[in-house]
């Protein structure tokens, strides 16, 4: 009886074996020609596009969606592209919430045969979490937000994500420099007080700018608080009277608009810096706030067009870059009927956008990396009015 | 004196002199020194120790009642804040009030807190008429389980119905960005806001001691806490008192939610989870089933979450109040205030 029991067990046990083995082997044959299956492209064919549209980032990406969407309407619209047109499959990664549901959305792109490629996801954490699953089933992607520096270098996560991720902003080492140079330049600040909100996203940032003041012999103080956090009125007793700039790098804009209210409540009139996570005139009113922005041509045709969203949605437009960079290369690679998501790929990375049809203000061309070849940030102060306007 | 007394005695008497060993390092030896900076983090605690303190009453008045941990009710705290958002909104909101200014905003704030805690009542009613009161008999885990699914229930409902944005009361426009300093101009600075708070939570756990202590009604509820069955033989109508105990409980959460939303800004449907769990911790650490121990819990909790992102860091606040959850669990089961079970030999 014993010894039929332990043959049972060790059968089993090999069956399992030998299954998993099965399994992974179909799998990784499954992933290599996931991106090379070709389709039908028909006359109306299908981007994803992830982005948090609901969660503590909804704001930001609800803007996203309506500037992606926005490019999708004006293509659909135009007589041109009647045989050609873009449908949009919508995923919700719900930044901010757990990075969990990014990779559910790019599972759910990577089992769709019909979509071809991807814009976003919104945040840099989520970027790193769905980047095996996207990259795995061949998917060229474009963010317009994801601002990290380690995730086109290839080295600092170990992961090489060149020739799929593609983004439409400068990157963070772009970002840093321009906010401590104003800070120490323009607004003449002798110390600063800097707060990440522990995501890899505000301390790669708060890192940059740290570094670089400090460089320059300012007073630097450094501290964090959890996204989730409420109550910042025992960090704010912690932040001295005399402190000329508070940076807050951080990705939700409520918590930095109770920040500020908080601050202000505690009698402490101190001036405070948020990054691009934070570009929302719909939340964030603080007036007198400065914040660091990605380069955007508010003069466009695009942008100016009676249609547009409206400028308190500005953090969406490099989403209707991004957009317009998936679409061209999608419809580039169905010229001869079918297209396959290697190829959409590599028509993503050879874009060619001119001046005069980017919303960015510049020729939109990628570096082999997948970095934007031109352009730089830009820094907006908050009017009393909650306008937004470039001062930098 | 009872051992019960005694041994409550003897718990405040340790939570004492840890409270005064805590004060001497963190005011003479820690890295940030100074009575000012030490004061200012307690005044911050208490504010913030007051709405836990409301959440805390509701999950200990439940508890004691039906012996239910009723993890709902950081949504009922939730369900609130929007209801007293809708009323702000209706009223004008904080920058364009319908009622003219100077007491206008007292008014507002009056009217938020009558529509947020009879909202919240009638919710807390509702759930225990139905998700609650068809498991009274059945094994302790099936209301447990019922209380999870009314949580999520309520979460996705709002959701649904309100969408995931924030929004903001922006309570210091609608009263003031003003307050009071003690000890000079770098002293430290109370903001009206916060007197308010703490006011108002006092005023509620007076009045609910009062109404447990001399009301008919109370008397009801400590007998039915007592024992449920003797209770109903004495003619008391269990479903009555069980409901007017959710009711209060429910209604002061829904309190905690509009002082939540002044102060905090932030309400949105998942807002309820942590101010939910803090409140629990609160209730626990305080002795399940006390009010006055829900009280002294949720100061505590506030103080220590304060203290805990002053002196060390904002990562590690939630890490430290957990811990003493924990800590209490093991040193004390029973929290500060709670009574041992009688068992009839």
């Amino acid at each position: 009886m014993k010894g039929r029991a332990r043959l049972g067990v060790a059968l089993v046990g090999v069956v399992a074996l030998v299954s998993t083995a099965a399994a992974f082997a179909s799998a990784n044959s499954a992933k290599a020609s996931a991106g090379a299956a070709a389709i039908k492209c028909g006359t109306t064919r299908t981007i994803g596009m992830a982005y948090p549209a609901t969660g503590p980032a909804a704001s930001i990406g609800t803007a996203q969606f309506a500037w992606a969407n926005y490019f999708v309407k004006r293509w659909n619209a135009l007589k041109a592209n009647a045989k050609q047109k873009i449908a949009i499959v919508q995923g919700d990664t719900q930044l901010g919430v757990d990075t969990a549901f990014a990779v559910k959305v790019a599972q759910a792109f990577a089992s769709n045969p019909k979509v071809l490629a991807v814009v976003g996801p919104a945040g840099s954490q989520e970027v790193v979490a769905s980047t095996s699953v996207l990259q795995g089933a061949g998917f060229g992607w474009v963010s317009g937000s994801a601002s990290r520096v380690s995730l086109t270098d290839g080295v600092t996560d170990g992961v090489n994500r060149q020739g799929y991720f593609f983004r439409t902003v400068p990157n963070d080492a772009n970002q840093g420099p321009t906010v401590a140079n104003y800070i120490r330049l323009k607004i003449k600040a002798k110390s600063v007080y800097i707060i990440d909100d522990q995501e890899t996203y505000s301390q790669g940032l708060a890192d940059s700018v740290q570094a670089i003041l400090k460089a320059h012999g300012l007073s630097v103080t450094r501290d964090s608080v959890s996204q989730n956090t409420t109550d910042f009125s025992s960090l704010i007793a912690k932040i001295p009277a005399s402190t000329d700039v508070i940076y807050i790098p951080w990705q939700l804009s409520p918590r930095a608009q109770a920040f500020g209210q908080q601050l202000k409540a505690a009698g402490k009139n101190i001036t405070l810096f948020g990054s691009d996570g934070l570009f929302d005139p719909a939340t964030w009113t603080i007036a007198g706030s400065y914040d660091s922005f990605f380069p955007i041509d508010t003069n466009s045709a695009a942008i100016k067009a009676p249609g547009a969203p409206g400028p308190a949605t500005y953090f969406g437009v490099p989403s209707y870059a991004a957009a317009q960079v998936v679409v061209n290369a999608v419809t580039k690679a169905c010229a001869d009927g079918t297209a396959s998501r290697d190829e959409v790929r590599k028509i993503i990375a050879n874009t060619n956008i001119p001046a005069n049809a980017s919303v960015l203000g510049f020729k939109i061309k990628f570096q082999k990396n997948g970095e934007l070849r031109y352009g730089g940030d830009g820094v907006f102060q908050i009017q009393p009015d909650g306008t937004y306007k470039r001062v930098g | 004196m009872s051992e019960t007394t005694r041994a409550q005695l003897k718990g405040l008497a340790g939570l004492a002199v840890i409270l005064a060993c805590w004060t001497v390092y963190a005011v003479y030896f820690s890295p940030t020194q100074g009575w000012t900076f030490y004061l200012q983090l307690t005044v911050n605690g208490i504010i913030l120790g007051s709405v836990y303190a409301l959440i805390a009453l509701g999950y200990t008045m439940v508890y004691g009642i039906l012996k239910l941990l009723n993890f709902a009710h950081g949504d009922v705290f939730m369900v609130g804040a929007f209801i007293a958002f809708g009323v702000l909104t209706l009223l004008g909101g904080a920058y364009n009030p319908a009622i003219p200014a100077g007491a206008g905003g007292a008014l507002i704030v009056l009217c938020m807190f009558a529509a947020a805690m009879l909202g919240s009542g009638v919710l807390g009613v509702t759930i225990e008429r139905f998700a609650y009161r068809p498991l009274r008999n059945a094994p302790r885990i099936a209301p447990l389980i019922s209380a999870l699914g009314v949580a999520f229930f309520l979460e996705n409902s709002m959701l649904l119905l309100f969408g995931s944005g924030f929004r903001t009361y922006n309570g210091f426009d609608l009263i003031s960005y003003n307050g009071i300093h003690l000890g000079g101009a770098n002293g430290v600075f109370i903001q009206y806001l916060g007197l308010m708070v703490i006011v108002s939570s006092v005023a509620l756990m007076v009045a609910l001691i009062a109404l447990v202590r001399w009301t008919q009604l109370g008397r009801a509820m400590r007998a039915v806490s007592f024992d449920r069955e003797a209770s109903a033989m004495m003619g008391i109508d269990i479903d009555r008192v069980i409901a007017a105990t959710f009711f209060i409980g429910s209604a002061l959460a829904g309190a905690a939610g509009v002082m939540f939303g002044l102060l905090y800004s932030q309400v949105y449907h998942l807002m309820g989870f942590f101010a939910g769990l803090k409140g629990f911790t609160a209730a626990v650490v305080g002795g399940i089933g006390s009010i006055p121990g829900a009280m002294l819990g949720g100061l505590l909790v506030g103080l220590v979450e304060s203290w805990a992102q002053g002196y060390l860091n904002g990562n590690v606040a939630d890490l430290v109040v957990f811990g003493i959850l924990i800590a209490v669990m093991l040193i004390r089961p029973r929290g500060l205030f709670g009574t041992p079970e009688l068992q009839k030999v």
